[in-house]
């Protein structure tokens, strides 16, 4: 909202200020002040001129050739191609060297043939109004080289409010709501709005019903003869409004803008001639019931929706939008005002629905003071009869139902309000403040007891601690001292799954290489399929950012392909990490189980080896080990391939997949990316894999994980290295498994250190190359243990189906 | 046998002087004095002298033996010292080659501002707490006092979930306010809490806006709580993300959780005179926060009579922007490495 500092000016004096100490007052009083202009700073070049001879252009019949005075030096030589231009005339005159709106330099120039030393303004020109018809001529008064802004009284600064620091306050939706918070902060005199008509005897005659009560508690009406046809509204007026950046239209318009503008109360004035029934009627709308606004478009009602009736026909949009067919025109001699109150949130849903928010609407779903109404009333009869002398008010006011803000006492505590606001301030004082600002306080010993103010009593101050806010924000936030809470006398919880998952983060980010992302916790509704599920297993979006777009994520796995897929031309190997949650709707429960993960994406390029220590599947399954490591899980970790009847993403390779577990706890999987899967995604040239760990079962394991020491044996062990050449078929589990059984108690480590195929074995094998660690710790080895070990391990190996290499 | 004794330790000198490497030396050493050496050879044959000759040819035969391991020491010495000496003098070396690649990997930098204020935070007392990012609609709004009616409950600003009960209604939490009364009613007051986590709001991306970011909620209940234990929480909270301390400066703010609500304005970290940051103000607004709404307490089940609190938002997606001077929010949920790799662990 913009406030024009001269109407706020009518009201409290603040000559004394500048711009931006007013704005910095309301932005630590009141409201977030965003932004100052300065009206009329477009045209400051331009002066008053006077035209002092005028006479035909020799060369064109259209064009003028005058000469022009504007203060100091000789007259100018102008042309001029205004059909309106005269000998003796009082002009907006732009001098060579100004400037005009939109940028305009004005230099000298030649019009065929005839120099031009700058330029008689038109309104439009000048950007008072669309009037360019000729040019503005100016009173005969005017004082020659007097800047035009000076003379027009257009020199106005403008501050730009941020709405939605009003939103709790309808009595800041006007100018003289202003003009009321700046004489509390500057402990000044506001001045009252003039509201001195005399109403006549003469009792309305129109038949006024309300229907929907909820919709419109309180109606008012006032028949106005105007003496005559809309004209223009005064220079003071227009400049205000267009300070505002509401656009002056005809005086009638205008002042139910002024009004509006001012008191923050809209009024709506019908043309009555238009009106047939002679009556007024609001009721709710009927469903699809249509009606053509004044901006020309016919909407389709709905019965939420408010409507003004003449009782033949819909005649406006309540609080919203006027009706085409009731509008002032240029011929309206008669009209009839309404001062209404309506629903807030009715306004607002409609305004919304219809995409019309306005002036209006913006206004009335803030819940404003009904007094307001009979204001606003005043005020426009007021501002009509100074500014058309020939108008006159036909009837008193028609007031149709009753609507009065609530009436609110609240009881103050002075010791507790300090305390919460940390300032000292005394009784007196914030009796003061409070009566300032129109509350009225009755000191009742121990407590005040407030009486709040109609204008604050409809949605803003209901509580103690509102005043609380008053009396704080008047006295300056910014002298509160910050004060540290006392030292904390017990260690705070912790939650463990948010520990675990930071941990685990950490390990991965600083040992492995990976780059924590954050992912969108939404799907493409396409995922369902990919994932061989249904919709019923999602959480689902009813109005989602992007249509199709309507899934929960159940894990982060699909947003981290998508990531890395995102990544391949410019990064064509990578790893990415997040810990994330997945929501999955748990029949009969409301609220669906959000499952803490974390997530590891690698992708590398479509070289890389899909077996071996290079191998995408290898390396996540490293990364799980020494995760499960940090947490001291290793010795009970179980690492195995996914048996084919167990369930198993869709994103998981068939073979190339592992589950981890402790005891019968699933922990997680990790996987190269079904390849299906990855031809749909298009990782053309890429390969990639994912580890899934769920924090949740983490947790759950890690807390009984016991970490112990081992004391290192203080004996030399025996190196030996076996190579056992088995059938390929045969698992490594399954050969270190049998190693590890038949290896006797004196094994200690044991580390595969080649896999090879090829010459020197049978068709079918493979060579297991193992380097094994022989260790007592109450004594050195001898040879014997060697023999006796490698003669196991050959045994092993026959039972195997190989044979044990030399 | 003297004169094989003596060839010996000609020849063998002769060969300790040509060794060029300590590798080669040993070798030679091996050769003469090793177990199957040249030397062992000679002893060997010691046996075979008759009893008058034995002592002058063992003498010899040890003198030998001595001088050859002198030979060997210098010449062991000599190589060492051109060996460091080349060493050092560090030819063919090319001292600006790169570093052996290593692991890296990098923190998301929204997650790290709020990992560090967690800590903060906790070291100050305060517990660290999570909330569901599918919310009640009495979480999100009612019980935050957010009336019935409020704009920020339709459609046009908050992600509504699916076939849920018109009262009982889900939604991806706005903020990480619903935390101050589930936190509350798990611990009751008084209590100390900061909760960051992903909030949604239903809103068209560019570069200042963005559907998906990040919240540092902090909540204190207590007996006394005032404005000014509210302004130091905050006032902490600018010094951990900027390092130093901020000018700050308190002005009304309104949020229907809290009464009085307030902004919070840091002087702005990047200019003296004004810059595009603050708009050329030299303040920029950075936090929302007010003391509890009475109306939240009680939805809490803490009686706003005995006890009194303050809450303060923290935007940690914007927070991020400002400290590492990000000015499009779409990088931070891109995933993009290009991204992501400027941000260290
Ligand atoms: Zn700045």
């Amino acid at each position: 909202m913009k406030i024009s500092l001269n109407w706020v000016g009518d009201y409290v004096d603040i000559s004394d200020l500048s711009a931006e100490k007013i704005a910095e007052l309301l932005s630590l009083h009141t409201a977030e002040v965003e932004g100052i202009e300065s009206f009329g700073e477009g045209i400051r070049d331009v002066v008053v001129g006077h035209v002092v001879q005028c006479g035909q252009h020799p060369a064109a019949d259209k064009l003028s050739l005058t000469m022009v005075e504007y203060g100091g030096e000789e007259p100018v030589p102008v042309v001029c191609g205004a059909p309106n231009v005269r000998e003796g005339q009082k002009i907006a005159f732009a001098p060579v060297g100004s400037k005009l709106p939109g940028d305009l330099k004005i230099k000298k120039a030649k019009l065929r043939g005839e120099v031009s030393r700058g330029m008689i303004c038109s309104e439009r020109e000048l950007e008072i109004s669309e009037e360019h018809d000729g040019i503005l001529e100016l009173h005969q008064d005017a004082p020659v080289g007097e800047r035009l802004i000076d003379f027009l009284g257009m020199k106005d600064s403008v501050l730009e409010l941020d709405n939605k620091s009003l939103t709790h306050r309808p009595d800041l939706w006007g100018h003289y709501g202003f003009a009321r918070e700046l004489s509390v902060i500057l402990n000044r005199p506001l001045s009252p709005l003039d509201l001195d008509v005399a109403w006549p005897r003469q009792e309305g005659s129109w038949k006024i019903s309300l229907s929907d009560i909820e919709g419109c508690p309180q109606y008012g009406a006032t028949e106005i003869d105007l003496g005559g046809i809309p004209g223009q509204a005064p220079t003071w007026m227009r400049n205000r409004l267009q300070a505002v950046e509401q656009r002056p239209v005809n005086d009638i318009v205008d002042i139910t803008n002024y009004v509006l503008l001012e008191i923050g109360q809209p009024t709506h004035a019908f043309d009555a001639s238009t009106l047939r029934g002679h009556a007024i009627e609001v009721r709710a709308a009927q469903e699809g019931e249509s009606f053509t606004t004044l901006d020309e478009v016919e909407r389709k009602l709905e019965s939420d929706d408010l409507v003004i009736s003449d009782g033949e026909r819909a005649v406006a949009l309540a609080g919203v939008m006027g009706g085409l067919d009731t509008e002032v025109t240029h011929n309206t001699t008669r009209i009839l005002l309404e001062s209404a109150v309506f629903h807030g949130t009715r306004i607002r849903r409609t305004a919304q629905r219809l995409a019309l928010r306005s002036e209006a609407s913006t206004r009335f779903e803030k819940s404003l003071d009904p007094a307001y109404t009979q204001q606003a009333t005043a005020r426009f009869c007021k501002l009509l009869l100074d500014i058309r002398p020939a108008a006159k008010v036909l009837s008193a006011p028609q007031v149709e139902g009753h609507s009065v803000a609530p009436e609110i006492v609240l009881q103050l505590d002075p010791v507790r309000t300090s305390e919460l606001l940390g300032i000292e301030m005394d009784r007196p004082a914030m009796t003061g403040i409070l009566e300032n600002l129109g509350f009225s306080v009755e000191d009742q010993g121990q407590e005040l007891a407030v009486t709040v103010p109609s204008w604050r009593a409809t949605k803003d101050v209901s509580l103690a601690i509102d005043l609380v806010e008053e009396i704080g924000r008047i006295h300056g936030y910014n002298r509160i001292q910050a004060k540290p809470l006392n030292a904390p006398v017990a260690v705070p919880v912790q939650q463990p799954l948010r520990l675990l998952g930071r941990k685990l983060l950490a390990r991965l980010v600083q040992s492995h290489g990976a780059f924590e992302t954050q992912s969108y916790s939404f799907l493409d509704n396409n995922w369902a399929d990919s994932l061989g599920l249904g919709r019923q297993d999602f959480v689902c979006i009813a109005n989602p950012v992007h249509s199709e777009v309507e899934l929960m994520r159940r894990d982060p796995i699909p947003s981290l392909l998508e990531q890395a897929v995102g990544n391949l031309r410019e990064n064509p190997a990578g790893r990415l990490c997040e810990l994330a949650k997945g929501y999955e709707p748990i029949a009969g429960e409301l609220q669906p189980r959000e499952r803490c993960w974390l997530a590891v994406v690698e992708w590398a390029g479509k070289d890389t080896p899909r077996e071996g220590y290079e191998s995408l599947f290898a390396r996540l399954r490293g990364v799980s080990q020494d995760l499960m490591r940090s947490l001291d899980l290793l010795d009970k970790l179980r690492t195995s391939p996914v048996q084919p009847e167990t369930p198993m993403p869709t994103w998981a390779h068939p073979v190339q997949s592992l589950e981890y577990h402790v005891g019968e706890t699933l922990l997680g999987r990790s996987c190269r990316v079904h390849p299906r899967l990855q031809a749909a995604m298009e990782f053309d040239r890429a390969d990639v894999g994912v580890l899934l760990l769920d924090l949740e079962a983490l947790a759950k394991v890690a807390e009984q994980a016991e970490p112990k020491f081992h004391e290192p044996s203080k004996f030399p062990g025996i190196k030996v290295d076996i190579a056992l050449a088995l059938p390929e078929a045969v698992p490594y589990d399954e050969v270190v498994g049998a190693i590890r059984k038949f290896g006797g108690k004196f094994l200690d480590s044991l580390e595969l250190f080649d896999v090879y195929t090829g010459p020197g074995l049978e068709e079918g094998q493979r060579s297991l190359a193992f380097r094994s660690l022989l260790r007592s710790p109450e004594r050195t080895l001898s040879d014997k243990e060697e023999r006796k070990f490698l003669k196991k391990m050959e045994q092993v190996a026959i039972e195997l189906g190989g044979n044990l290499r030399s | 046998m003297r004169d094989r004794l003596e060839a010996l330790c000609r020849d063998g000198i002769a060969a300790v002087a040509e060794a060029q490497s300590a590798d080669a030396l040993q070798d030679v050493e091996v050769q003469l004095l090793g177990r199957n050496g040249a030397l062992t050879a000679q002893l060997k044959g010691l046996g075979k002298l008759s009893a008058e000759e034995r002592p002058a040819a063992g003498k010899l035969a040890n003198e030998v033996k001595q001088t050859l391991q002198k030979a060997l020491e210098d010449r062991r010495a000599a190589i060492e010292k051109a060996e460091l000496e080349e060493d050092l003098a560090g030819r063919g070396v090319d001292p600006t080659m790169p570093g052996a690649p290593m692991p890296v990997g990098g923190v998301h930098p929204v997650m790290a501002v709020a990992r560090e204020l967690e800590d903060l935070f906790g070291s100050m007392g305060y517990v660290v707490w999570d909330g569901p990012e599918i919310e009640t609609e009495a979480h999100n709004f009612d019980n935050l006092n957010i009336p019935g009616d409020h704009p920020a409950r339709e459609s046009h600003d908050t992600i509504w979930m699916e076939d849920t009960p018109e009262d009982g209604r889900l939604c991806l939490r706005t903020h990480t306010s619903p935390v101050q009364v589930r936190a509350l009613k798990q611990f009751g007051a008084p209590l100390r809490v900061v909760a960051p986590g992903r909030v949604f709001r239903q809103e068209a991306q560019d570069a200042t806006h963005e559907h998906t970011f990040h919240q540092m909620e902090g909540l204190v209940v207590d007996k006394g709580i005032g404005v000014p234990h509210m302004l130091h929480a905050m006032n902490s909270m600018l010094e951990g993300i900027f390092g130093r301390k901020l000018e700050t400066r308190l002005r009304p703010g309104f949020f229907p959780f809290v009464e009085p609500g307030f902004e919070l304005d840091a002087r702005c970290p990047f200019c003296k005179q004004g810059c595009k940051v603050c708009k050329g103000t030299t303040w920029i607004e950075l936090m929302p926060g007010g003391l509890v709404h009475p109306n939240v307490l009680c939805a809490a089940g803490v009686d706003p009579e005995t006890y009194s609190g303050f809450a303060f938002g923290l935007g940690l997606s914007r927070m991020a922007m400002l400290r590492y001077g990000i000015h499009d929010i779409r990088w931070m949920m891109s995933g993009d490495l290009r991204f992501l790799e400027q941000f260290s662990a």
